[in-house]
């Protein structure tokens, strides 16, 4: 497995880029699209290999600037988190409003659509919970809380219960989330009920993913510099993997399911074998933190090689050919 | 058997004493040969008996009744007997004083002087007492007294026997005293001759005396002739144990394994004969000293010090003694033995090895003066030893005197530059000053091993690798560790063949057991103590790559092979605090402590975790002082600790009282001070004080301490030092130096922080609202939102950032509308980030103030308010600027019109003054042709036509020339004048009639009267000339218009030049 470098964009935004989100290719749409979201508070639509602007002008509104995105597998809508705990769903193609959804009294983080595209789940933020909304008619579903775990040192900010991140499994069938004080949740996302925690970071959990080819193994990136592989069925901590010299801001795997891509505070993007749990090649073309590192998902017409887009605080946007 | 028979007194009988059963107490024989007076030779004959029999005490009892005042009185006419007495006794003495020690040697060696004067007092001449008197100066090493006593015997009797084997003797010792060379063989050339002569004398003598001829020849360097003399000796007494010694060792120095075997096996006849003789002994206890039989060794040099009393022969039996300790490990008894074999010698050329085995002992009880004497002792015999002189560097580095370490170590590579180990000891000490130079050194070691095809010790290969890891080159690092590593289990850890299992396992559970399962399984984990330095570096290195699952697997592999090693818990309690696993940190620390619980490295760790907890910030300065005592007070960290445990009390929240505060800055200044006391170069101690004084806001010092403080780290690559940058930052925001600041805060976040830091980020933010640089601060703080999104300080933090932009822009006398509708859109933002937090202050005591998150809620509704009303405002004032632009757009078009036609007419004006000149230029040369048809006329004219001709030709081009001149001058004005200019042509064509006039009249007339009045008219046109050339003098023009006027009044013909003056009149018009 390799990555070569393809295309970078310099200046991509006016400001630091905080997050990337590939929209699925769609019937009306045969290529994918990349979604890149900063603090210059608008959202971007690029169009591969070449990283065109593929959209007339910026989505703009989106105050203080852009932290998570994701896209619905359908390809049609795609949505924004800002730091004033907005959450904007918009149709990609026109960019024109489709929902503002928000879950006072709480901030909301990091988001990922149900792997059906049936509902959008938020992590919680300072409310120590996950959210979700239907994507029918964007209407709330229930707010899951993340218990405290045993043992745990108490809290008297409450500032280690926010929840960062969320996944959900390629069948559906579980949700989890990552919280500032390392804690990760697991549920049954079909029941909507808690299962149990998973152990081993102590430090907050920023970006998390289940393998596209197992849906118990949930791969997790933390402040703590580690890559940690849970079997999160099972409730064990099955690998590690160690290298970056800072914090691990995201982290993807491959649509292989053999490699994971994740993108640091050290200014680098390593990628790794999950066989071996080695660093198997490290990409140093960003100069400031890789805020989000997304693989281009299967499908689309004459799509044969992948593609990881990475982007910085450095305002720029690099893709690379993962082969 | 042998009888001796006493006759009894006044009989004939005689009473018979068998030899070999005298009785025990000697008393009862002295009691018969008393009450029969014996004749004094039978007392002789039973002394020597007892003697035989090892009885000495007997020997000496009969002996002293035998020489006692009664014997005087008995046998008063009895001479030799009694003299033999007395020598018998006197040479008794003399041995007694050569075997014993210092007091009782003197006192034997004064009874034997007074038996030998007794005897001379009886015969002064008798020789036998002059040879006991020698022999004991011989024993006394008064070798002259010796030589004269002997020689009072042979001047009598040159062929006396005993005389001349003394004599021999004697010189044979000054031999061997004596420091020049060329006399010693003297002395021995002269020892030979007297003992052939003695051999000479009495040529069935003992084979002794044969024996000081082999010695003779063996000092004189004839080995043959020695080593055939000892053969005699032995051919005449097998037993003889000085030559089977000597034999021995000419075999011996052969240095041949065949002569090595003959020599030893002599050694160990002459020990079976004899078991005393202490140099068979010391040989042997040599030989089995090598072959490891120490049980033997210490059983013969135990015999060999009983038997001897020679101080030379002593030292090699105690230094066999001390190496046979030595090579068992038993450093303290070896030492003693050294000790004693060095007393044995007066000086270190006599023996020199013991001092080098000394100066061991005294180096591994880290008595480096006792060490250094010793070594220095070798060297006064062998000033080259490379062995000594390296032991000296070792001592010098020992004691922290690191450049006479390194010179002496340089000595031995001049010495011996193939010495490996010179060159890794100079690498080491080099380390710290010189980082190339140690690393050459280092190289060197390694490249002379290779070529002697020797292996490479672990220690080099892991200094070079140390080498490269704090030069920061990691991969040469990694390569060396490996090398110094060779095969192990730890290679299926390093290439990640090791199963997950095992790295699942070790990162679950805290103990070792996932070894111990590993080894049940049948995988070796064998880990070479030699090793385990090694692999704690290498695994230091993976922490260094931040490859932390590595490390911590070889941390852990060491934990289980040697439970002891403290440091490794230390890591992988530094590997958990990197972590944030604070809990299992200390609970490793703790194992650590059970150890060892006064290790000041522990003790400081704890210190500083418990440090950032409220509950226990209190006990790490216990641990802290705990750190301090166990390393008595050298340990500068844990005072730097204690330093900043006292600063750190000193800014509690909880106990602000100024007092209490000044109290624990004033206890934490005296403890860096301390620091700085024993390092100068103390940088943490440096920037604490700094720190101190910024407190009292005397900045100036303040900022010269952490600018000194920050040029130093700066300059090393092993101190990572983030605090000073931060703290010159802060000096440089409180001096009111905003730029400063924030270059210094930036520049710190990229350099150790990656961006990451949130509270510095919090830093730059303030700098940037103090330097009211509203839009910066304000995205500063969003990012350290991002990176630290539930501290609920950053958000309103930046809730005020942006009411304060808002309030800004609203002050300003003139904004734009872009400026506005930015105002507008800055305070919704603030207001639902303070609504966010005035909700989220429910579920969280983030410590506001929830009345102050209202008031500015309110305050900035209010502010948009107002806001949107200056909106309105500035958009109707856009709204009229828009149709003001209009109208100035408008204008600006007519004028751009009015521009381009006037371009347009000066453009045609142009093309006509072309077309104009070029007809001037034309009717010019018409007129040009006309006046050469005149000059061709004239030309057949007589001579003074001709001259007239010419001149007139003159004066045309002339006045073509000015006219063509104030055509030039006409065009230069504006159009105004261009009817003038079209009158001056006209009035051109009139003079050219005029002139052509002038000129028929001319030709016409041929009447003489008429000529002046052509030189006049000439005249005058010249004058007109002159007029336009000296515009500029009025009085002359005047003048010369009088001139022309009178001129006209004169002739008719000069009225007509006035009319080119009316050409000049339009010119000046």
């Amino acid at each position: 497995m390799k990555l070569a470098g393809l295309k970078s964009v310099d200046g991509a935004h006016e400001e630091s880029i905080w997050a990337a989100a590939w929209v699925p290719a769609a019937d009306h749409r045969p290529a994918a699209l990349l979604l890149t979201g900063a603090l210059d508070e608008t959202v971007r639509l690029w169009a591969p290999d070449d990283l065109a602007s593929a959209a007339a002008s910026p989505s703009r509104g989106h105050a203080l600037g852009v932290v998570s995105l994701a896209a619905h597998p359908a390809g049609a809508v795609a949505a924004a988190v800002s730091l004033d705990s907005y959450v904007r769903v918009f149709d990609v193609d026109s960019g024109s409003s489709v929902a503002t959804l928000e879950a006072p009294p709480s901030e909301v983080w990091g988001i990922q659509f149900h792997p059906k595209g049936s509902a959008l789940a938020a992590a919680g933020g300072g409310s120590g919970s996950v959210k979700l909304w239907d994507t029918e008619k964007w209407k709330p579903i229930t707010s899951l809380a993340v218990p405290r775990p045993e043992g745990a040192r108490p809290d008297k900010t409450g500032s280690g219960k926010f929840v960062l991140s969320v996944a959900w499994s390629p069948d559906g069938k579980l949700l989890a989330c990552g919280s500032m004080d390392g804690t990760i949740a697991v549920y049954d996302a079909v029941r909507m009920k808690f299962l149990h925690h998973l152990e081993g970071h102590h430090m907050p959990v920023r970006s998390m993913v289940f393998s596209p080819v197992d849906p118990h193994v949930l791969f997790t990136a933390s402040d703590d510099c580690h890559i940690h592989i849970y079997d999160a069925k099972e409730k064990s901590l099955i690998g590690a993997m160690s290298g970056h010299a800072s914090w691990v801001l995201s982290i993807d795997v491959s649509p292989d399911g053999m490699a994971v891509a994740t993108g640091s505070s050290d200014r680098t993007v390593r990628l790794w074998d999950i066989n071996t749990r080695a660093s198997v090649q490290t990409m140093s073309n960003h100069n400031d933190q890789v805020w989000a590192v997304a693989f281009r998902p299967p499908g689309g017409t004459g799509v044969r090689a992948g593609r990881l887009a990475s982007v910085s605080d450095d305002k720029s946007i690099t893709l690379y050919d993962y082969s | 058997m042998a009888s001796v028979y006493i006759p009894v007194q006044g009989t004939e009988e005689e009473v018979r004493v068998a030899l070999d059963q005298l009785p025990a107490d000697a008393s009862d024989i002295l009691d018969i040969l008393k009450a029969e007076q014996a004749p004094l030779h039978l007392w002789l004959i039973i002394a020597r008996e007892y003697f035989k029999q090892g009885k000495i005490e007997q020997f000496r009892q009969i002996l002293e009744e035998g020489s006692g005042p009664e014997i005087d009185e008995y046998y008063a006419d009895v001479k030799y007997e009694r003299i033999a007495i007395l020598n018998a006794l006197g040479a008794f003495h003399t041995f007694l004083g050569k075997v014993e020690r210092a007091q009782q040697k003197e006192v034997h060696f004064k009874e034997a002087t007074q038996c030998y004067n007794r005897a001379s007092r009886i015969d002064e001449t008798e020789p036998s007492t002059w040879i006991g008197r020698g022999q004991l100066c011989v024993v006394k090493h008064d070798l002259q007294m010796a030589s004269d006593s002997f020689k009072i015997v042979l001047d009598e009797d040159g062929s006396n026997f005993p005389a001349l084997l003394g004599q021999a003797s004697v010189y044979f010792l000054m031999g061997d005293s004596e420091q020049q060379h060329k006399k010693a063989l003297d002395y021995y050339r002269n020892s030979l001759d007297l003992y052939k002569r003695a051999l000479r004398a009495y040529t069935s003598c003992p084979a002794a005396v044969r024996l000081g001829i082999a010695f003779c020849r063996y000092k004189l360097g004839q080995s043959d002739k020695a080593r055939q003399a000892f053969q005699r000796v032995l051919q005449l007494d097998p037993e003889n144990i000085d030559a089977l010694v000597a034999l021995a060792i000419m075999d011996l120095q052969t240095n041949e394994a065949g002569g090595i075997r003959r020599g030893m096996e002599k050694m160990r006849r002459a020990f079976e004969i004899y078991p005393y003789c202490t140099l068979a002994l010391n040989h042997l206890a040599n030989h089995y000293f090598f072959t490891g039989q120490h049980f033997v060794v210490e059983q013969l040099t135990e015999t060999a010090l009983s038997s001897s009393n020679h101080g030379l022969l002593k030292s090699h039996a105690f230094y066999n003694l001390a190496r046979s300790y030595h090579s068992k490990g038993d450093i303290e008894t070896a030492g003693r033995y050294y000790m004693a074999s060095v007393n044995e010698i007066s000086k270190p050329q006599d023996f020199v090895l013991p001092f080098f085995g000394l100066g061991q002992i005294q180096l591994k009880f880290a008595d480096y003066k006792s060490s250094l004497a010793s070594f220095e002792k070798v060297l006064e015999v062998h000033p080259e030893n490379c062995e000594s002189l390296k032991a000296i560097g070792h001592i010098y580095a020992k004691s922290g005197e690191n450049d006479k370490a390194i010179e002496t170590f340089k000595k031995v590579t001049r010495i011996d530059p193939k010495d490996h180990q010179a060159f890794m000891e100079l690498g080491e000490l080099l380390v710290q000053s010189d980082w190339a130079t140690a690393m050459e050194y280092l190289k060197t070691a390694r490249n002379l091993l290779k070529k002697a095809g020797e292996k490479i010790p672990i220690e080099l290969l892991n200094g070079i690798g140390l080498l490269h890891f704090e030069k920061g080159e990691l991969e040469m690092a990694e390569q060396s560790f490996k090398e110094a590593l060779g095969d192990g289990f730890w290679v299926s850890i390093i290439d990640g063949s090791v199963g997950s299992s095992v790295v699942n396992w070790s990162i679950q559970y805290r103990d070792q057991s996932f070894f111990q399962q590993l080894e049940e399984e049948g995988t070796p984990l064998e880990l070479p103590w030699d090793k385990v330095t090694t692999l704690f570096n290498y695994a230091r290195l993976f922490e260094e790559l931040h490859d932390t699952v590595k490390a911590s697997l070889f941390y852990r592999l060491i934990i289980f092979k040697y439970p002891d090693y403290i440091d490794t818990y230390l890591r992988l309690a530094a590997i958990a605090k990197e972590k944030n696993n604070l809990q299992l940190s200390i609970e490793l620390i703790g194992d650590a402590l059970k150890i060892d619980d006064k290790y000041p490295n522990a003790l400081s760790m704890l210190g500083s975790l418990e440090l950032q907890g409220d509950e226990t910030w209190l006990t790490a300065k216990e641990h802290f002082r705990e750190a301090k005592d166990a390393s008595e007070g050298k340990d500068t960290y844990s005072m730097l600790q204690l330093g900043n445990w006292n600063y750190f009390a000193a800014n509690r929240p909880e106990k602000k009282a100024p007092k209490f505060e000044a109290t624990h800055r004033e206890k934490a200044k005296e403890l860096y001070s301390n620091v700085l006391k024993q390092h100068h170069g103390n940088m943490f101690a440096a920037n604490g004080i700094g720190i101190l004084y910024a407190e009292k806001a005397q900045w100036d010092i303040a900022k010269e301490l952490f600018t000194q403080v920050h040029e130093a780290a700066s300059g090393s690559i092993f101190v990572q030092m983030p605090d000073v940058w931060i703290n010159l930052a802060h000096i440089y925001f409180a001096q009111g130096f905003f730029q400063q600041a924030v270059k210094m805060y930036q520049n710190c976040l990229r350099k150790f922080f990656y961006n990451t830091d949130a509270t510095i980020l919090l830093y730059l933010a303030r700098t940037h609202y103090e330097a009211e640089q509203w839009q910066d601060c304000r995205k500063t703080l969003l990012r350290a939102i991002h990176l630290a999104p539930s501290n609920y300080l950053l958000r309103f933090n930046v809730g005020v950032s942006m009411q304060k932009f808002s309030a800004s822009t609203l002050q300003k006398t003139k904004r734009t509308v872009d400026e506005v509708r930015a105002t507008v859109s800055e305070l919704q933002n603030a207001i639902r980030v303070f609504s966010l937090l005035s909700v989220a202050s429910t579920y969280h005591s983030h410590g506001f103030d929830e009345r102050k998150i209202e008031t500015h809620i309110e305050y900035c509704k209010h502010l948009l308010d107002a806001a949107k009303v200056h909106r309105d405002a500035a958009e109707q004032a856009e709204q009229q600027n828009k149709q003001k632009m209009e109208v100035a757009r408008q204008i600006a078009l007519a004028d751009e019109a009015r521009r381009k036609a006037e371009e347009q007419r000066k453009a045609q004006l142009e093309r006509r003054k072309q077309e104009d000149e070029l007809k001037q230029v034309m009717q010019q040369e018409q007129h040009f042709e006309r006046v050469k048809e005149q000059w061709k006329t004239s030309s057949n004219t007589p001579g003074k036509r001709k001259d007239r001709s010419k001149h007139e030709d003159e004066e045309g081009g002339g006045e073509k020339r000015r006219k063509k001149g104030g055509r030039r001058r006409k065009d230069q004005k504006t159009k105004a004048h261009y009817g003038e200019e079209e009158e001056d042509e006209y009035r051109d064509e009139p003079e050219a009639e005029d002139d052509y006039a002038n000129t028929a009249r001319s030709n016409d007339g041929g009447d003489s009267e008429k000529a002046p009045g052509h030189l006049l008219a000439a005249a005058g046109l010249e004058d007109s000339d002159a007029e336009e050339d000296d515009m500029g003098h009025p009085q002359s023009a005047i003048e010369r218009k009088r001139r022309a006027w009178s001129e006209s009044e004169d002739d008719e013909p000069v009225q007509r030049p006035v009319q080119p003056s009316a050409g000049e009149n339009d010119l000046s018009d």
